[in-house]
């Protein structure tokens, strides 16, 4: 397997574009603009488009327009962008249409910093924009991760005809690491991909009764609620055959760690630190913050767990409420936070942990 | 400002700064400069907005800003909007009584994005519904402090991250820029009663169309050509230098539109061709002579359409 040395952001779009994606509309925003200005030279090499939009709502509308023409197609962004995509992607949900955005998350709120942070949590997993929509949200750990991550969404994004997020902190989204890329998807195959939605806008050359409609909503309140529920049922079954998560030295352990994104990383280089000392600490990762995996913390012995610590990049913390809906009261969760900006320090997480041993 | 005081020369510029040392953009900032000259102009009384954009990253980096006088930050997509509402705010407050307070020079110092694309919106509509604020538009043809992205402003022929020179589009930028003068000031914005195009090459021309901006009633418009040393690849030294090439070889000109009425403040002798202009930066170093050419008849068409009558280099 060979493996090259890429920045994160230019792994996902490379990731995209070996996935069949076809059309990238973005906004420049500090620090995801690698992505696009990635996307606008390889684009044109394979037959693809690159627009640069007047804006962020310009962006995610062309995207969903190129989306609902049957082609795989992404968007990316930075926090106080991905507000303002917000519209567009409700939209997007609410007319099952598949499509693959980045968030490459820095300080908030407002505009807050453009250093890494984890401070959209709640926004992607609980509220992309209105209705109540949710999407699966998937936290790479690794540029590796990132580029494997990026690949998958546009298939579970098809698969589901709905928006898929990456939520990548711009650690991830900015530092360079070694990766293995998937193949290629051919030229055949990405057209085959296209041929087989036959939902698309793809004009009336098909079958003319059949013709594709894209509608983000309905004034019938009988069927917009049918399409809830129908949506409904998908997000529940994400819960059951899609939730990703790793343990680490889980088994034992007696404190464990929450922590998803660069913060796992950290968290990790503490679980190894403490345990060369021989004291019980493990990790639980999140891997998809969306679905949560409740049922790992659930699971839990909490006869041998003493204490939860969630550590995370946002103050106030975010995830912390995901915490608690699993660990239900059975012992004390404390916080490790940073926020605005401020990348988490092991001493941080280090003396953290020591407070709870 | 009722009546706008004009500056003479160089030498009989107030001498007292709003914009001050101090911040962190990059040696030979034509914006920076522009800032400069426009809190000279503007003075004491004075509230600046600034969409995000170079003016507004560069100069508030680590927590500190170098403005003697009130300053907010608004999004890049509503420079034009938070203006409004601080104009009306005052016009209130001073109409109530509550303060006692001289209505103040309000100025949006917006980018080419906050301006033209992004914040086209917001800028539209502040000017259409009235509100007394100078709409100033510092012109560096990209999105710049993200590291250099194509705006609508953009040269036609210049490389930006976004617009890489390669096999498919060797000329990179493919699309002519956009005219704000004709969006805002050619009557479609009724209420706009001055608007004027500007140079930080032409410091006093500059200050005094600030100061005319201010006094009008209403909102105006400033359209101010700021080269940037980063986005356009050339020395720092040069900045001033190719403010005044752009108006030589009409890659840029300096007129104002007042009650509708066109008067020229600069008109060179006869055009320089546009190539001299080019050469000095890399941005434009991978053009073929058609891209040149294509250049040349663009400068010349649209030097006849603005009505400057001056000797036009031949256009192949």
């Amino acid at each position: 397997m060979k493996r090259v040395f890429m920045k994160g952001c230019e792994a996902i779009a490379e990731a995209a574009v070996r996935a069949g994606c076809r059309f990238f509309a973005g906004y420049p925003i500090t620090p995801q603009n690698e992505i696009p200005e990635y996307f606008s030279r390889r684009l044109p090499e394979v037959g693809g488009v690159f627009i640069q939009g007047e804006s962020e709502v310009a962006s995610i509308s062309m995207v969903y327009g190129a989306a609902s023409a049957g082609t795989r197609s992404m968007t990316s962004s930075s926090s106080p962008g991905i507000s303002l995509k917000s519209e567009g992607i409700s939209y997007c949900a609410a007319a099952r249409i598949p499509m693959v955005y980045a968030n490459i998350s820095r300080g908030g709120p407002g505009v807050g910093s453009i250093q890494p942070a984890q401070m959209d949590y709640m926004q992607a997993t609980k509220a992309s924009g209105n209705g109540g929509f949710k999407m699966m949200v998937l936290a790479p750990s690794t540029v590796q991760e990132a580029v494997d991550m990026t690949f998958a969404a546009f298939d579970y994004a098809d698969r589901d005809r709905n928006p898929v997020l990456i939520l990548c902190d711009g650690v991830i989204g900015t530092m360079m690491e070694p990766v293995v890329l998937p193949e290629m998807k051919s030229d055949e195959e990405v057209a085959a991909i296209k041929n087989s939605k036959k939902w698309a806008a793809i004009g009336h050359k098909v079958d003319y009764a059949n013709r594709g409609w894209i509608q983000p909503g309905n004034w019938s309140t009988a069927i917009m609620q049918q399409g809830n529920e129908e949506a409904a049922v998908m997000y529940e079954n994400w819960q059951k055959n899609d939730v990703q998560v790793e343990h680490y030295q889980v088994e034992d352990a007696e404190l464990v760690m929450v922590a998803y994104g660069i913060s796992a990383r950290i968290a990790k280089t503490v679980v190894d630190k403490y345990r060369a000392d021989g004291k019980k600490v493990g990790l639980i990762r999140p891997i998809t913050v969306y679905p949560f995996p409740y049922k790992a913390i659930e699971n839990l012995n909490y006869n041998q767990v003493k204490a939860i610590l969630d550590v995370e990049m946002s103050i106030p913390a975010q995830m912390l409420e995901d915490v608690s809906l699993a660990v239900k009261g059975r012992c004390p969760i404390e916080t490790c936070l940073c926020s605005g900006g401020n990348l988490m320090k092991k001493e941080q997480v280090m003396d953290a942990v020591a407070k709870l041993i | 400002m009722a009546v706008a005081e004009m500056i003479k020369s160089i030498a009989q510029a107030p001498e007292k700064e709003y914009y001050l040392p101090g911040h962190r953009t990059c040696a030979g900032c034509g914006p920076a400069l522009a800032y400069r000259l426009i809190a000279k102009a503007s003075g004491k009384n004075t509230i600046f907005i600034g969409p995000t954009g170079c003016m507004y990253v560069a100069n508030t980096s680590y927590a500190c800003g170098p403005w003697a006088v009130p300053w907010t930050h608004a999004q890049i997509t509503n420079g034009g909007a938070v203006a409004s509402g601080i104009e009306v705010a005052f016009k209130q407050l001073i109409k109530k009584g509550k303060i006692k307070d001289e209505f103040p020079n309000i100025i949006v110092m917006a980018g080419d994005g906050g301006a033209i694309d992004i914040g086209l919106q917001a800028a539209s509509s502040m000017m259409y519904r009235g509100h007394d604020v100078l709409f100033l538009m510092y012109d560096n043809e990209s999105y710049a402090n993200t590291g250099i992205q194509v705006s609508p402003m953009t040269p036609y022929g210049a490389t930006t991250m976004f617009t890489p020179s390669g096999p498919e589009i060797p000329e990179a930028k493919k699309f002519f820029p956009k005219d704000p003068m004709a969006i805002f000031c050619s009557g479609g914005h009724p209420e706009v009663k001055y608007g004027a195009t500007a140079s930080i090459s032409y410091p006093v021309d500059l200050m005094n169309k600030v100061r005319k901006g201010l006094a009008v009633e209403g909102p105006a418009f400033l359209h101010v050509q700021c080269p940037c040393p980063k986005g356009w690849t050339y020395p720092a030294d040069r900045t001033v230098e190719l403010g005044k090439l752009a108006v030589e070889t009409g890659m840029w000109f300096l007129y104002e539109i007042e009650d509708g009425v066109k008067k020229w403040n600069y008109m060179p002798k006869k055009l320089k061709p546009v190539e001299e202009y080019l050469q000095t930066q890399g941005r434009f170093s991978h053009l073929q002579p058609e891209h040149v050419a294509k250049m040349q008849a663009w400068v010349n068409q649209r030097t006849q359409l603005l009505g400057m009558e001056v000797p036009l280099p031949p256009a192949q």
